[in-house]
């Protein structure tokens, strides 16, 4: 994997495309125009890099633990001048991470900062290794989904095909179906696992940062059982959908549009099918440190952007190709970060809570009142 | 010469576990394109396909394809609400694969709308090694419940369009007749209600659909 990209110009019938291998691997097919947004923001990001590299430089290596530290945990410790000054750095933090971790200082900024390391450290040494012997040889339910899945998970990867990225995919997956029987393993962890594989390139970081995720950043039961987690937050996207950008809203229902057609993918993979891999970092850097919340407003962030041309459309199909297709090729991620922090107003974690605890007894009603049907009549 | 525009729009939903190449069936039907690596599908998504159903007839399909896996299933109202017809996938090489259809066809007949059309595809066919293949068991069930069955390959583009065809044929029929049956109730209805009789002999145009164009 190298960090560097490479290009070539190919005819494509009808407009010139640049193949272009991105820093994970990936290769795109980019419009001149795409490609322009692209080494945009590449040029920015270097900008942004020579941030990072001076505050190393006067402050340290780990330099942003301190900061990371405080902002955890608020003023517990009492309003000292230092705890103060900790807390400012911590926004300023905040305010450079949204701006973008440099590639190369990604896995270890992720790992302090959405609390793996410290997940790691309570678990105790060896409890990997410990797990990985637990479950060699053991076929489960969730082996054999997790083994239909690992060749199909981005085929035509150079690494993930490869023989140690499927061995390195199968391991994290099923070691963790063993951490978490209530979660086991779910169609859409295979993405995530293979994109905190290429960021981490270790496979016990990936693990924790998997778990992570699950126990610690993500809604409670989006992935298990009947995806119910899932179904929550879709309503809670819902009912900001309608507060922040009412004109979809209303498309949306006068289409009979579901809004589980366009998210559930977004928030079972957050984002890496969707989106180019560059841009999901992008939020996946801001995902580790602020949470779950960077969900909703990068979901709001891709409709608002292309709302215009949605509005425009006459028919449930219609919507989604366009979506899908304007998402597919979001490659300008400042300007997607920029209307996703900038452009959708407060987001108030509180109403966010709120709004889970409300949406959460109507999804168990609804699924419970299906199950019931289900039953009953073919009984 | 025009092309005559489609009798209807119809929409149909690919259903079944994980594996048994839901996807590859589509993108087989849709654009004749196969690969042995497909991805698996998380956010379910559409194809559309202009369909002749004789020699004047056409339909436009749009097909919307899912995701396998059971969990998955709790998503299953949003794709087959207002669908006219499921075709319900399973790999002949996987026997486990056929109780899934059984499943969702229990599904189907309790919540889809009472004119859903079936057909049942058992894919994977070059994969079998077997001189004949049994699939005895897998007919009857589909006879029982008033569902085609098919034999099918992705991979050597072998019976995929019989499958659609059927299914729009049949779909066809039974959208036509339950809007037949919706205006005779209708034309009962008016004149006992306005007291004048309105006899309007037009055929009517096939309700415009809100999704899936």
């Amino acid at each position: 994997m190298s960090s560097t990209s490479t290009g070539h110009w190919a005819f494509d019938s009808w407009k010139m495309t640049q193949q272009v291998l991105d820093s994970y691997g990936f290769s795109h097919a980019l419009t001149g125009e795409e490609a322009v947004q692209r080494q945009m923001c590449e040029t920015r990001a270097r900008e942004q890099q020579k941030m990072w590299w001076e505050k190393e430089r006067t402050l340290g290596p780990g330099w942003y633990e301190d900061e990371l530290e405080a902002g955890q945990n608020g003023f517990a410790g009492g309003f000292s001048m230092a705890a103060v000054t900790a807390v400012a750095n911590g926004s300023s933090l905040k305010k450079l991470i949204r701006k973008g971790i440099p590639a190369q200082s990604r896995a270890k900024v992720w790992w302090s900062c959405s609390g793996a390391g410290k997940k790691e450290r309570e678990a105790g040494e060896g409890y990997y290794a410990n797990l990985l012997k637990l479950v060699e040889g053991k076929e489960t339910v969730h082996t054999r989904q997790i083994d239909n899945d690992v060749h199909r998970t981005f085929p035509g990867h150079p690494w993930l095909d490869s023989e140690e990225g499927k061995t390195l995919l199968r391991r994290v997956l099923v070691a963790y179906s063993w951490r978490n029987p209530g979660v086991g393993y779910c169609q859409s962890m295979n993405y995530v696992t293979a994109f905190l594989l290429l960021v981490m390139r270790s496979e016990e970081h990936a693990f924790w940062m998997l778990a992570t995720l699950l126990e610690d950043i993500l809604y409670e039961d989006s992935y298990s059982g009947d995806l119910s987690g899932c179904h929550v937050e879709t309503r809670v996207l819902g009912e900001l959908l309608e507060k922040k950008l009412p004109r979809l809203a209303v498309l949306l229902e006068k289409l009979g549009c579901e809004l589980a057609l366009l998210c559930t993918e977004w928030f079972l993979c957050l984002f890496v099918k969707s989106l180019p891999p560059e841009t999901t970092m992008r939020i996946w850097d801001v995902l580790f440190n602020e949470g779950a919340k960077v969900i909703f407003r990068v979901a709001l962030a891709l409709l608002k952007m292309n709302e215009a041309n949605l509005l425009k459309t006459k028919s449930v199909g219609e919507l989604i190709h366009l979506l899908q297709d304007a998402t597919r090729h979001t490659y300008d991620r400042d300007e997607l970060m920029k209307v996703a922090f900038e452009k959708l107003g407060s987001f108030p974690m509180k109403s966010i809570l709120k709004q889970r605890r409300r949406q959460h007894p109507l999804v168990m009603a609804e699924l419970q009142d299906r199950l019931r049907k289900h039953e009953n009549k073919s009984s | 010469m025009r092309a005559a525009s489609p009798a209807a729009n119809l929409k149909v939903v690919l259903l079944g576990e994980g594996r048994v190449g839901k996807t590859s069936l589509l993108l087989r039907f849709a654009k004749d394109e196969f690969s042995d690596t497909q991805q698996a599908t998380i956010q379910a998504s559409f194809l559309s396909k202009k369909v002749l159903v004789d020699a004047e007839t056409s339909v436009a399909l749009s097909i919307w394809d899912t995701a396998g896996q059971e969990r998955f299933h709790s998503l299953g109202p949003i794709y087959y609400r207002d669908a006219d017809a499921a075709l319900l996938v399973y790999d002949v090489t996987d026997k486990d694969s056929f109780d899934r259809v059984k499943s969702w066809v229990k599904e189907l007949k309790k919540m889809a709308g009472r004119n859903i059309v079936l057909a049942i595809a058992g894919n994977k066919i070059d994969l079998d090694r077997q001189e004949e293949l049994d699939l005895t068991e897998q007919t009857e069930y589909a006879e029982s419940i008033g569902a085609s069955h098919f034999t099918t390959s992705a991979k050597l583009n072998k019976g995929i369009d019989a499958v659609f065809q059927d299914l729009a044929k049949r779909a066809l029929v039974s959208k036509r007749r339950a809007a037949a049956a919706a205006e005779a109730v209708e034309s009962t209805l008016v004149p006992r209600r306005q007291g004048t009789l309105i006899i309007d002999e037009r055929p009517k145009a096939p309700p415009k659909r809100s999704c899936c164009s």
